[in-house]
């Protein structure tokens, strides 16, 4: 029994990612157009929300092109590495809190494991070699280049990013994300919602900034960056190839969406409002489930909002920004934490 | 020499750069709020910046250059008389005209003695530049408002008498027919105003020589010869005005 739930709850969050990674592809056209006083696509159904399936559609028919020149294996391989990763990250982290069905208690949480976040970081460095496979096979110099400044670039940043993480454990006193959760409950300080984002300002700057680069989006897209190197590790792809390298990145952008809501916002609970206290069992589960996505849309749709107000930073700058600025201040505010935790507890 | 790049000093918000975001992220939002608002407005064209082309279109000036038209007078015959000037004007040497004489009991079909038996306009070849236009005595040929020439052959894109006054008709419909112009004073050959004018330059002739002959440094003769320049302009430029007058 316990594994049909545990497949019902896979596929049930895995098609969940997937619908709104492909919204999230409407609504960046779309919020990128009203942005910059354009339309966008409107024509496919209403206010164009038919757009995903028809990009889907061309994608899928379009012609499976692949250069002469590149290493067939490789070339393949590059959007399956770069796909398995940002579909698999997901598994760890809570989509709600419990729900109770027939004196059963399902926990929302594909697997609630002690390691928790770890996996989380590990998963996600995986995904590089998704973008350096793909761009070494293309065998062309803008793919190269794309996939190597990817490399740099997540190395640099996963150091600051793996920083902020480990101050929130210091805070938290455990890896794992349902407990984290779990622990955002109540007020801090007397008037602030327990949430560690009050407890953790500047670890959560850090962890967003990281997380920006961590998705090669913009201010950071230097992979993609197409005024310098055509469009990076994806010059050669095309069709449903191209198309996983991109929905891949959406699926990414879920994750560290709702990684950030865990660690920072509270997960589930509402401030000052304890809903498991006036709600039925079963409506309690749908309610946190739907507080939560709520609470990770915003920070995807505000992936979009600096996508198209920040331009691009300079890959010198890129790299200064993450060693000499980015490093220090999380080694301080491990520091800090350190120290508050030490002379507090 | 090029210009020095001078290297604008930072404030610390500036530098911190993540107040500046902020502030970019404000203006962004502004434009989202209010484009968002726009397209939920009711009527075609909503967002300032945007025509959604087959529902809005831009409105065209009254002496927008689009396909050509014959056109006709108020007793509704072709203006249009052959004469091929329009066909001499362009530089893209588009237009095809033959004349033929007006046969008996055809008068009232058209305007002149004569009439075009061909016309044909290559929009292949038209650089809409309106040369035409402006080259025939008639008024005849204009340049209408229709701006949708695409074709998918090339033989469609020869507008024939027929096409023309097709396009004529079409642009009277709508209202779009250019608004009559002003007719051009036509300049009479005025004899006694050329004398006047002759008489005018030789005093400025006589009145530079006397100069020079005054001058000594090479400067000055310089500027001497630069006044009678403008002196003969001058007289040119009344000559004009009293050809126009008369």
């Amino acid at each position: 029994m316990n594994w049909v739930i545990a497949i019902i709850k896979v596929v049930f969050i895995w098609t969940w990612c997937l619908l709104w990674a492909t919204v999230m592809t409407w609504a960046e056209r779309r919020g990128s157009a009203m942005i910059q006083d354009r339309l966008g696509p409107n024509r496919a159904g209403p206010f164009g929300l038919f757009q995903p399936i028809a990009d889907g559609i061309k994608l899928f028919t379009k012609e499976e092109f692949r250069p002469k020149t590149a290493r067939k294996i490789l070339f393949n391989l590059g959007p399956i590495l770069f796909a398995i990763p940002a579909f698999s990250a997901y598994a760890v982290i809570p989509f709600g809190d419990k729900i109770v069905i027939g004196g059963k208690e399902i926990i929302l949480q594909v697997a609630d494991v002690n390691i928790g976040f770890l996996y989380v970081v590990a998963i996600g460095a995986l995904a590089v070699y998704g973008i350096v496979v793909g761009g070494w096979g293309s065998n062309n110099k803008y793919s190269i280049l794309g996939g190597l400044r990817s490399t740099a670039q997540l190395i640099s940043y996963e150091v600051p990013w793996g920083l902020a993480l480990l101050a929130a454990v210091f805070v938290y006193g455990t890896f794992d994300l349902r407990q984290i959760a779990l622990e955002q409950t109540g007020t801090f300080l007397g008037f602030l919602p327990n949430w560690g984002v009050f407890k953790q300002p500047l670890g959560f700057l850090i962890f967003t900034v990281a997380a920006y680069a961590e998705a090669n989006r913009v201010p950071f897209d230097l992979p993609e960056a197409e005024s310098e190197i055509v469009a990076g590790y994806h010059t050669e792809y095309g069709g449903m190839r191209l198309g996983l390298y991109l929905f891949g990145e959406y699926v990414n952008l879920y994750t560290l969406s709702a990684l950030c809501v865990t660690l920072y916002f509270g997960a589930w609970n509402l401030p000052y409002i304890d809903m498991s206290k006036f709600l039925g069992p079963i409506s309690y589960g749908i309610a946190s489930f739907i507080v939560f996505w709520l609470k990770v849309m915003v920070f995807l749709l505000s992936f979009i909002w600096v996508r198209w107000t920040v331009p691009r930073f300079r890959y010198d700058q890129v790299m200064r920004l993450g060693w000499k600025t980015l490093i220090p201040l999380a080694l301080f505010n491990l520091l800090i934490t350190a120290l508050v935790i030490q002379l507090t507890v | 020499m090029a210009k020095p790049v001078v290297k604008k000093k930072y404030t610390l918000t500036e530098r911190v750069y993540l107040i500046e975001i902020i502030k970019g992220l404000g203006l962004t939002f502004k434009h989202f709020v209010f484009n968002v608002k726009a397209s939920f407005r009711p009527g075609p064209h909503t967002v300032p910046t945007c025509w959604q082309y087959p529902e809005d279109r831009r409105e065209i000036a009254p002496i927008f250059r689009g396909a050509h038209m014959l056109m006709l007078d108020e007793q509704g015959r072709i203006k249009c008389v052959g004469c091929g000037m329009c066909a001499r004007a362009c530089p893209a040497q588009c237009i095809t005209v033959k004349r033929g004489k007006v046969a008996e009991g055809e008068e009232s079909k058209y305007a002149g003695k004569t009439y075009p038996e061909e016309f044909v306009v290559d929009l292949t070849r038209c650089i809409f530049c309106g040369f035409c236009e402006e080259a025939c005595p008639k008024g005849a040929i204009v340049l209408g408002p229709e701006y949708e020439l695409a074709q998918y052959t090339r033989e469609e894109c020869q507008l024939t008498k027929e096409g023309l006054l097709a396009n004529y008709y079409k642009a009277k419909e709508e209202g779009k027919l250019k608004p009559p112009k002003k007719p051009v004073p036509v300049a009479a050959p005025a004899k006694p105003a050329a004398k006047k004018a002759g008489a005018a330059k030789a005093a400025a002739a006589k009145k530079a020589a006397a100069k020079k002959a005054e001058a000594k440094g090479a400067e000055s003769k310089k500027s001497d010869a630069k006044g009678a320049e403008a002196k003969e302009a001058e007289a040119k430029k009344a000559e004009k005005e009293q050809k126009s007058e008369g």
